[in-house]
């Protein structure tokens, strides 16, 4: 029992730095405010618990199948984000990231929980007007709840520098989506691997939550892990996933039931 | 000399001072032309690109007065009518702004023939009938200036033209002191319209070039400018004279023209929308200088440019709100947001920055809208309604998959697409979305939609277009989204 309170204590304290920070963010070097996962387990390995608002965050696709996983896991970053802060969402990429599996659509996205009435997309030619726009809107004038970027070619430490700072300008938290096997050297905060994974079933089978598993590769001021997480798209929360309490059964049990039930 | 062809043959259209004193005139046959001097040069007539060039002066001469029209058909299409209502005291009255305007067109090398009178008809009759090169008609003084003009200088058609001269008529001054009842019975009513048009006593709509803008800024320079920091200099400096006008009505800029009068003549023209209205001249400006970075060829300020005018030509009201103490709302602080948009309009195009909007249909790809992000937020998307299984990333068009299924109607069992094979491992479905028959496309046909889990875990939203049996054709699959 201790440690659950203590654990329920420290989101306590955690929410209520947040709110601080939250008032105190108008003012002129006011201190970055944290995004969290709500999961102490990952939150841990993050330095003040949670994703580094103000900061540039770069997500992987470990492979190029898993580039939807990939998008999924920015999106739901970017509803959590925007069900805390105030502001629009931002979503600024070049036209290359979205040609090979199509463009992002509008009632996907709101089936992750995000409010696509607050988001604007930006779609541009070149990578370059790409890094561009993100630096316009990374200005602190705009008040983005939260930025999400997607490139398709390098991004060399300069630009990533130069990014990171333009983030910290801006406080809000900036995640940027970079193609699988693009892993160099960066300024970014945090850098994740995302695979997909066999989604969340309920008792009935029938797909409850999208799951992904998460690298967590490098993490400035924090420790790299591995976890299976689940977006739950109503509650705007992660979870991680509970594989043995999972009471899906397994796919040939499904079809002999929906066969027998046939 | 231009020649067009017309009734006989090519007839004359235009000539020059050295043919005019050849003694020829226009209309004539040019075989008659040729007869009487023997090296004539002739070259055919281009109408549209007379018409170009009418266009483009008539824009030069904004430089003047917002109220340009070009001539019609009817007053010949060769000509320009400048209202300078209130301008001519900017040029030194009237008399100094004719001597400008002729100044400035001979040296563009043209033969101009101007005249100031009270109504367009007048000045159109002295410009085109006067004795001199350019003339000045005193205000009320119109009907003793065209006493002695031909009548032709009133714009008639042809036939009553030659009607007129056999009654005797010759001069203006002739049918002025005729009465009234006679000739109109005579005439019909067109005759009198248009001489009172040209008197004054009846008014003469002009069509003018663009509609005046209520907010406008204007400059010429001492010393032309060439470079682009200048130009911007220079807007932000016009935009500053506008910002007490818009204070004071409680208006902002939305769509902005920047008109640049080049030392020979020409014209460039920008045009500056706005996502919303704003008075800010540094935030313009910097939309101004975004917009000529983004010109094909740059900045062709080959001799520089020696004036330059800010039109507005939409403004909306503007709400006041206090600068530092703004409370942000849901959507966010709108003034930072709207100004992200214009800068990334001016630099990414005009449909770079855009919103999603929902669209009442059943059809997935025609579910969604998107629109320009200057037309605002979706309201929409705010109504609860349950959603279904939707992919977060649709593809532009479904593409063709080999599926096996187990039974006919059934969910797939295994696909291949892009040329790899997936095992299917989970399968939802169908869902059921058929054709909208009121569209009348004729080819809609109902899609079964299966949600699908490969055993790598990778989701996909395919579709059998069709039903088996239907036609004897075996229904085609496509996968159209992917799911996270």
């Amino acid at each position: 029992m201790q440690p659950v309170l203590s654990i329920s204590r420290r989101h306590r304290i955690a929410a209520l730095r947040e709110t601080v920070a939250g008032m105190e963010h108008a003012l002129p070097g006011a201190t970055p405010a944290y995004l969290p996962f709500g999961l102490p387990e990952i939150d841990r390995h993050l330095p003040g618990w949670g994703l580094t608002c103000g900061a540039l965050h770069e997500v992987i696709a470990a492979t190029h199948g898993d580039r939807a996983a990939s998008f999924g896991f920015v999106v739901a970053l970017t509803a959590g984000s925007l069900a805390v802060r105030r502001g629009p969402a931002m979503l600024i990429a070049a036209r290359r990231c979205f040609a090979d599996f199509g463009e992002p659509y509008g009632h996907g996205l709101r089936r992750l929980g995000l409010d696509v009435g607050r988001l604007v997309l930006v779609e541009t030619r070149l990578d370059k007007d790409a890094l561009w726009a993100m630096e316009e809107a990374l200005r602190p004038e705009v008040a983005a709840a939260a930025i999400a970027g997607a490139v398709e070619g390098d991004l060399d430490l300069a630009m990533s520098r130069r990014l990171n700072l333009a983030a910290a300008g801006s406080g809000a938290p900036f995640i940027l989506l970079r193609p699988p096997a693009m892993a160099g050297t960066s300024a970014a905060a945090t850098r994740w691997r995302v695979t997909t994974a066999p989604a969340a079933r309920d008792r009935f089978g029938t797909f409850a939550r999208c799951r992904w598993n998460l690298t967590l590769e490098r993490c400035r001021n924090g420790r790299p892990g591995h976890w299976l997480i689940e977006w739950d798209h109503v509650a705007h929360r992660f979870g991680l996933a509970e594989i043995l309490a999972d009471c899906a059964p397994s796919a040939g049990a499904g079809q002999d039931s929906r066969r027998l039930a046939g | 000399m231009l020649v067009a062809p017309g009734k006989g043959g090519p007839r004359l259209v235009a000539l020059n001072r050295a043919a005019e004193e050849g003694g020829l005139v226009a209309g004539e046959l040019l075989s008659n032309a040729r007869s009487k001097i023997l090296d004539l040069q002739s070259c055919a007539a281009d109408p549209a690109a007379d018409d170009a060039a009418l266009q483009r002066l008539a824009l030069w001469c904004l430089r003047y007065t917002p109220m340009v029209a070009p001539w019609d058909e009817v007053n010949g299409a060769d000509g320009l009518f400048l209202d300078i209502t209130g301008c001519a005291h900017l040029f030194g009255g009237e008399a100094g702004l004719l001597a400008d305007l002729a100044g400035r067109l001979r040296r563009f090398n043209l033969r101009p023939r101007l005249a100031i009178a009270d109504t367009p008809g007048a000045a159109w009759a002295l410009a085109r009938y006067g004795r001199a090169d350019s003339m000045i008609a005193p205000p009320n003084g119109a009907e003793r200036a065209l006493q002695d003009l031909p009548l032709a200088a009133l714009r008639l058609s042809e036939e009553t033209q030659v009607l007129l001269r056999r009654l005797g008529f010759r001069r203006i001054g002739d049918v002025i002191r005729q009465p009234r009842a006679p000739l109109a019975a005579r005439f019909g009513a067109h005759f009198h319209n248009r001489l009172d048009q040209t008197l004054g006593r009846a008014p003469e709509p002009l069509s003018p070039l663009a509609p005046p803008p209520v907010y406008r800024a204007q400059a010429s320079f001492v010393e032309a400018i060439t470079t682009q920091a200048h130009v911007v200099e220079a807007a932000t400096h016009l935009l500053s004279n506008l910002a007490e006008d818009f204070t004071r009505d409680g208006v902002g800029a939305r769509k902005l023209r920047l008109l640049l009068f080049r030392m020979d003549g020409e014209l460039l023209s920008l045009t500056i929308g706005l996502a919303a209205p704003s008075r800010d001249a540094r935030h313009i400006a910097s939309l101004i200088a975004l917009r000529l970075d983004r010109l094909p060829s740059g900045l062709e300020a080959d001799f520089g440019f020696e004036a330059a005018g800010l039109h507005v030509l939409a403004a909306e009201r503007m709400p006041e709100r206090q600068a530092l103490l703004a409370v942000a709302d849901e959507i966010g602080d709108p003034t930072g947001l709207s100004r992200l948009i214009d800068r990334l309009e001016q630099r990414l195009g005009a449909g770079a920055v855009r919103r999603i909007h929902p669209r009442q249909s059943h059809i997935p790809e025609r579910a969604v809208l998107l629109r320009h992000a200057t037309d605002g937020p979706p309201a929409e998307w705010a109504i609860d309604v349950p959603c279904n299984t939707r992919p977060l990333l649709l593809l532009p068009r479904p593409e063709a998959a080999e599926v096996m299924a187990l039974i006919p109607e059934g969910p797939p069992r295994q696909f291949r697409w892009r040329g790899v094979l997936h095992q299917v491992a989970q399968a939802e479905g169908p869902e059921r979305i058929a054709g909208e028959w009121w569209r009348q496309a004729g080819d809609e046909i109902e899609r079964d939609y299966y949600f699908v889990e490969d055993a790598a875990g990778r989701r996909f939203w395919l579709y059998r277009a069709g039903l088996y049996g239907r036609d004897g054709a075996t229904p085609q699959w496509f996968v159209h989204g992917v799911f996270p």
